[in-house]
């Protein structure tokens, strides 16, 4: 009898604290708000998700009331389903999943409210103008997946990651701490799904080479693709090959900055493991970079400026401030392996800036790229913006009119990347603190227009308040990644290099200069 | 039949005494002389010194890892190393539990004899700490592996299965808890099984299990790659042995692993092949021992300890590793006065000098005593060299003092990488963008700090200052920094001194201490009359004698707007001469002699190449 009493006096107090944890739960849960001020303005809430267009199968917009208070209410609600109400003691309103997804999946093309109550101790509730947004009908691709490194100056810790955009799972695909050290770049996929992957890697113990995998199967390339775009057949991919030098400024605010004192364009032909390239994206006195494909395959764009120094060891180069990309294309025969006549759609020369990483819409009507004062490397420069081009009509008047996205800010907006269904992009920013890049997605509609962007939603709204790495290379994905981790991990460390010839053509950068200081290499 | 017991108990007693005699003397040492807040500090030394953060976010990252937990626990611990007596502390009950469990081990495979090895890893720790090594959470690692050890000795049923079952209980628990550190429970255990309890079948049993439990957990449950199941928190894993700069004393952890499983083989092959009856052997020893005279016996083990404990701190101490600690420390909280007194141990280093001649602007000493110190061009800026971890790290407080904010600001990035969100790299960072004006920034680094345990309440001052006002316009730091910051973005360092010589007293003394240091006396005496700008009432020391040497050289005068040499400089210049004359051609002999008096002027240095020589 003694061994039971002995048990059952912590059982009992479990029990009790058990039902109290419960009954004050409960009783945060439900709370009926019969008195109110109301308060003409909306409430402040950070990150920022109001008057905007939200993807009706994005995670919960979790956030944060900018309002002194010792209580907050907020209801949620639309035109159907059950009106979502959350009590919290702290400014911290964390949204049920189940209920969101719901109320979303529901009420697509609808705009939803949030009601947002403070209360302080003394005073009543106080009711503020409530925030709408506009659920769209069309659906976000339901992955990204980007890549993780530090502000850093030299080469570092980096990682992909994979991020599911319907909840906060957020998982990686390869780290460089599981590849010892080895840094890992520039991944990307074929017409938004992850069946066919590249990544490039780098170490001063491995060397430079290029993980492509395709349908579960991996391959190790014994060069170091740059930027890399998929032709949409899948056949083949064209890649640059960067001269990459960085250095630093001593007075102005970006400390960092960076030059491609030699760039070329290469294509890798996925059938025969040949690396070619044309004369036409590999001109000596040229920088070629940043290709991408449009959606038929029968065009790679490409940005391009002239060489303006001899000297490529002196750093920064002579005129680097000068150096400035056009916007050009040209046009492809894949049955034949032919390339066009080279179009220069967009002129620095008109722009007065740097034109650089397009990327075209899938449904190949809107071209999306950035512009800077100047050079190739955008995420150090305040003055990039994202800009867009419609393509269509540029078919039908023969003129390329592009006009700025509004969803910039005074920081810098790069590399974007397009949802399958061509109404969502989601790009690098910097607009809230200048340093650090998120992830914002933006809606676009039928005109070209975008709606204010939305910082990629966390469980936790404070954080991105004290995370210390920077997300670059967004790119949105239907599927996830099914070969990562310690499988993929394993691959890089181990798996023997496929030895590839390169054309010698030119002051090809990544045939004669890859070992050389490669460190210099890794950048956002 | 002898009856040791009573006898015993004495001798536990006496044991006891000499474990907390030599345990508190641990403790006072790491507490008053190795002072665990340097270890904390780490002045770019430390590399692999953990961070901290409080939240789930930091938490959950690191637990999902063999060993996870006692990763985090160890980065909690050792936060408190900031503390100088609770760091001395903890250190001090990790030896003295190792210490615990070592001897329970050896007392249950009745190795008695070979007791005494208890104090082999505290004696080793000691080293390794006095070298500022630091290999907390390898050790931690041990440590709950011979935690383990102990319980399974104590737990462990006679029926075979039902001992199996406690084994596999005590894995799948140690492992995730313990990473690759669980391999020593399970080599212990099967040792143990195999030598001492003649349970054969069991050892291979064990290491099987231990391999695939290993496998099982690290890659498949966790998600590690081979490597890092088998050598997660080892102190041969990858991680260490890929990075230099973390195998500092990385012998240390080496023998502490591998000591207890040596010992227990050794033991058990000698009890197999040598002594049937050990036993017997023990209690014969036990009586043998407790004839002689147990207070002696008791003095004369101690003093042994302490003794050894003593030569092999005597042989790790590390004069120089430690003074450039301690000055890296002071020159951190800006305390002056302890700088110049701890780089007085030892100045043949760079980068002390370095801080010496901050510490000495910064008591107003630079341009009367910077000679007293051996002095060289590049010690000012530590340019000329490779910029290193260390040399980043000592130049970066440099460079915030002048306003060179992006140098400092690169630097800081680099070290980043390197020692990870240390603290104090956070809130250098921090005040290099409330400085800059990148608020944004700022307050990223601010939010981080602020999950410290040590350097919160400095984050969430300033990040309540940055919310009510934005301007930080009553924060003097922030306002001479943003006043110093060069404007011209194609300056450089010299360019930017030269500028900013003309208000700022610290750029002037630098830019004179670089002419001096270079001998370019002309530069020197055209800066002169920036000392009425400055508001100097006389002319310091250093000055006067290159003023003096300037004049003898080119049979100049110099105008020193009304100001005077005094006349011990003129005096002292006047000897100096005269003593370097009477040598003639022998100027080695001279400056012999003239070592002993001038070896803290400027003088000296200018024909010699020497300073910092008067004692």
């Amino acid at each position: 009898m003694t061994k039971i009493y002995k048990y059952l006096a912590p059982a009992l107090a479990l029990v009790v604290l058990s039902t109290a944890t419960l009954i004050y739960a409960l009783r945060d849960s439900k709370i009926e708000i019969t008195q109110w001020r109301s308060i003409a303005r909306p409430v402040n809430i950070r990150p920022d998700y109001s008057g905007t267009v939200i993807p009706p199968n994005i995670a919960p917009l979790n956030f944060l009331v900018q309002e002194a208070g010792s209580q907050y209410y907020v209801k949620i609600y639309s035109q159907r389903g059950k009106t979502i109400e959350i009590f919290s003691r702290s400014p911290k309103i964390i949204i049920p999943q189940g209920a969101w997804y719901k109320l979303l999946n529901i009420n697509r093309g609808e705009q939803l409210h949030f009601d947002v109550f403070v209360k302080t101790e003394d005073e009543p509730w106080n009711r503020f103008a409530p925030i709408t947004n506009q659920i769209a009908n069309e659906p976000i691709d339901p992955f990204l997946v980007y890549r993780r490194i530090r502000p850093v100056y030299s080469t570092g810790e980096t990682s992909i990651h994979q991020r599911n955009l319907q909840n906060y799972n957020d998982t990686p695909v390869l780290t460089s701490k599981s590849v010892r050290g080895v840094c890992i770049n520039c991944h990307t996929f074929c017409n938004n799904r992850t069946d066919k992957m590249f990544f490039g890697t780098r170490s001063k113990r491995q060397g430079s080479f290029t993980v492509f995998v395709q349908d579960g199967r991996m391959f190790k390339l014994q060069t170091k693709f740059g930027y890399t775009s998929w032709h949409p057949s899948g056949k083949l991919a064209v890649y640059s090959v960067n001269k990459v030098r960085q250095f630093f400024h001593f007075a102005r605010s970006e400390v960092r900055d960076v030059v491609d004192l030699d760039s070329a364009l290469l294509y890798y032909a996925v059938d025969s493991k040949s690396i070619k390239t044309s004369p036409k994206f590999s001109a000596k006195d040229r920088l070629e970079t940043f290709p991408t494909w449009s959606p038929d395959g029968r065009y790679l764009y490409f940005c391009s400026a002239p060489m303006l120094w001899t000297d490529q060891n002196k750093l920064p180069p002579d005129l680097y401030r000068q150096v400035k990309y056009d916007l050009q294309r040209i046009s492809y025969d894949l049955d034949r392996d032919q390339w066009g006549q080279l179009e220069t759609l967009l002129s620095a020369q008109d722009t007065d800036l740097s034109i650089l990483q397009p990327k075209i819409s899938p449904d190949g009507r809107w071209l999306v790229f950035c512009m800077c004062d100047y050079s190739c490397w955008a995420s150090y420069q305040a003055s990039s913006d994202l800009y867009i081009m419609d393509l269509k009509a540029a078919h039908e008047t023969g003129r390329y009119d592009y006009r700025r996205l509004d969803c910039n800010s005074d920081q810098s907006e790069t590399w974007t990347s397009w949802s399958s269904n061509s109404h969502w992009i989601a790009f690098s920013s910097k607009k809230e603190n200048g340093l650090f890049t998120r992830t914002y997605l933006s809606y676009i509609d039928n005109d070209g227009n975008t709606c204010k962007p939305i910082l990629l939603p966390q469980k936790d709204p404070e954080f991105f308040d004290s995370h210390l790495w920077t997300h670059g290379v967004p790119e949105l994905v239907t599927e996830p990644v099914k070969v990562k981790g310690e499988k993929l991990a394993r691959f890089v460390r181990s798996a023997p290099k496929i030895p590839v010839d390169l054309p010698i053509t030119m002051a090809t950068p990544g045939a004669k200069d890859a070992p050389v200081d490669t460190r210099w290499q890794e950048r956002e | 039949m002898l009856n040791p017991f009573p006898k015993l108990s004495g001798q536990i007693l006496a044991r006891q005494i000499r474990n907390l005699l030599f345990f508190v003397l641990f403790f006072l040492y790491l507490w008053l002389s190795v002072d665990t807040r340097l270890v904390y500090h780490g002045g770019g030394m430390v590399p692999n010194f953990p961070v901290f953060f409080r939240g789930w976010e930091f938490f959950r990252q690191s637990i999902p890892y063999p060993g996870g937990l006692v990763q985090y626990s160890s980065a909690f611990l050792s936060q408190f190393f900031y503390i100088g007596w609770a760091g001395a502390l903890i250190v001090a009950l990790q030896a003295w539990l190792i210490c615990l469990c070592v001897d329970y081990f050896l007392k249950v495979i009745a190795a008695s004899r070979l007791r005494w090895l208890r104090f082999v890893p505290p004696v080793l720790l000691l080293i390794a700490y006095t070298r500022y090594a630091y290999h907390f959470v390898t050790t931690t690692a041990f440590l709950v592996s011979l935690l383990s050890v102990c319980l399974y000795l104590k737990a462990a049923p006679n029926n075979n299965l039902r001992r199996f079952i406690v084994f596999l209980i005590f894995s799948v628990v140690t492992y995730p808890i313990a990473g690759g550190a669980y391999l020593l429970f399970a080599l212990l255990c099967a040792i143990y099984e195999l030598l001492f309890t003649r349970r054969w079948q069991m050892a291979p049993l064990y290491l099987f299990s231990a391999v695939l439990i290993t496998y099982l957990t690290g890659v498949l449950l966790f998600g590690v790659s081979l490597a890092d199941a088998f050598g997660q928190l080892l102190p041969v894993s990858w991680q260490v042995m890929v990075y230099p700069e973390r195998r500092q004393m990385i012998l240390i952890p080496y023998v502490i692993y591998v000591l207890v499983p040596l010992t227990a083989l050794a033991a058990g092959l000698w009890r197999i092949l040598v002594s049937t009856n050990i036993e017997e052997k023990l209690l014969q020893l036990i009586s043998s021992e407790h004839t002689a005279a147990p207070v002696l016996r008791w003095f004369g083990h101690s003093s042994l300890l302490l003794v050894t404990a003593g030569a092999a701190i005597l042989f790790s101490y590390d004069i120089e590793q430690k003074t450039l600690l301690e000055v890296d420390y002071h020159t951190y909280r800006r305390n002056w006065p302890k700088v110049l007194e701890a780089a007085r141990r030892h100045t043949n280093s760079f980068y002390v000098v370095h801080q010496v001649n901050r510490a000495l602007y910064h008591t107003g000493r630079l341009a009367s005593e910077m000679f007293s110190f051996p002095q060289h061009p590049s010690t000012l800026f530590l340019t000329g060299r490779r910029a290193d971890r260390l040399l980043r790290w000592k130049r970066l407080d440099t460079c915030i003092d002048f306003g060179f904010l992006n140098r400092a600001e690169g630097d800081l990035a680099e070290l980043l990488e390197v020692l990870a969100e240390h603290p104090v790299i956070l809130k250098r960072l921090a005040l290099i963008n409330m400085a800059k004006g990148n608020l944004g920034a700022a307050r990223i680094y601010l939010g981080a700090l602020s999950k410290t345990l040590f350097y919160a309440d400095w984050a969430d001052y300033y990040l309540a200052l940055i919310q009510s006002d934005p301007e930080l316009s009553t924060d003097r730091r922030i306002q001479d920094l943003r006043r110093l910051k060069p404007k011209k973005d194609d300056a450089d360092i010299f360019s930017t001194l030269h500028e900013n010589s003309a208000n700022d007293r610290m750029a002037f003394e630098y830019l004179m201490a670089v002419h001096l240091l270079t001998k370019r006396l002309d530069i020197f005496v055209a800066n002169l009359d920036r000392l009425d700008d400055l508001g100097y009432s006389q002319i310091p020391r250093h000055y006067e004698e290159a003023i003096l040497l300037y004049s003898a050289i080119t049979k100049k005068k110099v105008d020193l707007h009304g100001r005077e040499i005094s006349q011990q400089s003129r005096q002292s210049f006047k000897t100096f001469f005269q003593t370097l004359e009477s040598y003639g051609e022998n100027k080695q002999a001279a400056f012999n002699e003239l070592a002993k008096d001038y070896g803290d002027s400027f003088l000296l240095y200018y024909f010699y190449n020497r300073s910092g020589m008067k004692k």
